[in-house]
């Protein structure tokens, strides 16, 4: 059974469901600044020490539902995955994708947190998740086989599978200018980075473990 | 036995720490180059990190000629080559495609340090953890090549943040420079990790297993001691503040 997917395909249409996470409702009130009553969340969440008082009071007299996570084993990214899939199901929403701006730049540890997010994300919903930060995009394939589209034409020059988490024993690929055939992917041995892609407009990949795929966004 | 280590010692601006700079293809921090420029040994550029180089010495470029540049030279621009090249620093062309231009200029980095007879207690990298995510995983892949390339410890800086890939076995970590920003990290980047043991932290571990999905230590922070010690079953890769 082979997952289709066409990783960009999100930068084109508008959101279902608009959420922040924490220090994310920050963000959000610097680039409306003028016309923040336009671009009002669904809800921001998080353990809040992140959000500033004064943003997070702004949404609050807006009438933006303010949910606070104290479970501190998990990130605040990762909860407010599982609060959006609770709403996902309470609206009956047809999902195709989460889109989380963010998480990829700055701390590396946050990076990484990012990362272990998306390691959780299949178990709080089975729709795809993908994170997206200036020119770089991450998505992880789940073991089995995949099928990327990558001719919205705004991928970028370069991409990259990535064996995160724990080796690859056999990973098989088609569409890459260094494809792989039953190859070992792991750190200290080999990981694919600064690949691009053939001129088929598809890639597809057969993993045997989780993999991240990275991608560029055109700039 | 247990390994002994300062992670931001190289940015303190006294003491006799002997290490090398190599410059990596991302934008520079101006208060990390200057810090570390003039008491590095050796000083290289890997391929496109010597416009970095050339950019933020403007003006004057002649007081900040890197030993050598090495890599492909697919991303250094024709006129920064051109400059170094006439002011005689070396260019190493090196056309592996299997390695990147980090791990390259590390190999070439590890013969000059041998040649020369240099007692080496660090290699710095500057950059190679912003701007694209695959250049940053290829980085964290550099660091495990590392072990079999030099003995000396290898950092990565770029910004506020330091990655350090820490061997299978004891490590104790002085974090007491006055450099440390509020955070750290532990990160089994490369596989799951049975057994980490940590003390010295906010949330230390015992015995813990971290590993993608299950456990990650991120938003870490330290308790007063000003020492962190990490015992580890297999690589582990220490993520650590620089203070801004």
């Amino acid at each position: 059974m082979e997952r289709a997917f066409t990783p960009l395909e999100c930068l084109l249409p508008a959101a279902a469901l608009r959420a922040c996470a924490d220090g994310g409702a920050n963000h959000l009130y610097d680039i409306t600044e003028g016309s923040q009553e336009s671009f009002l969340p669904d809800y921001i969440s998080g353990d809040f020490d992140s959000i500033q008082p004064e943003v997070k009071e702004y949404y609050k007299v807006k009438g933006c539902e303010l949910i606070e996570t104290m479970d501190q084993d998990l990130t605040d990214f990762t909860k407010c995955l599982q609060i959006l899939q609770k709403k996902i199901e309470k609206k009956g929403l047809q999902i195709d994708v989460i889109v989380a701006l963010g998480g990829l730049g700055g701390r590396f540890d946050q990076t990484m947190a990012s990362v272990e997010t998306l390691f959780h994300a299949t178990n709080i919903t089975p729709s795809p998740v993908i994170v997206i930060q200036e020119c770089s995009l991450i998505y992880l394939l789940q073991p089995g086989k995949h099928k990327l589209h990558v001719d919205t034409g705004l991928e970028g020059p370069w991409c990259g599978l990535i064996p995160i988490g724990s080796p690859c024993e056999s990973v098989t690929t088609t569409g890459l200018r260094w494809n792989l055939t039953n190859q070992v992917l792991k750190f200290g041995t080999l990981v694919s980075t600064s690949n691009t892609y053939d001129d088929s407009g598809i890639v597809t990949i057969e993993t045997d473990k989780p993999l991240l795929w990275t991608m560029a966004i055109k700039s």
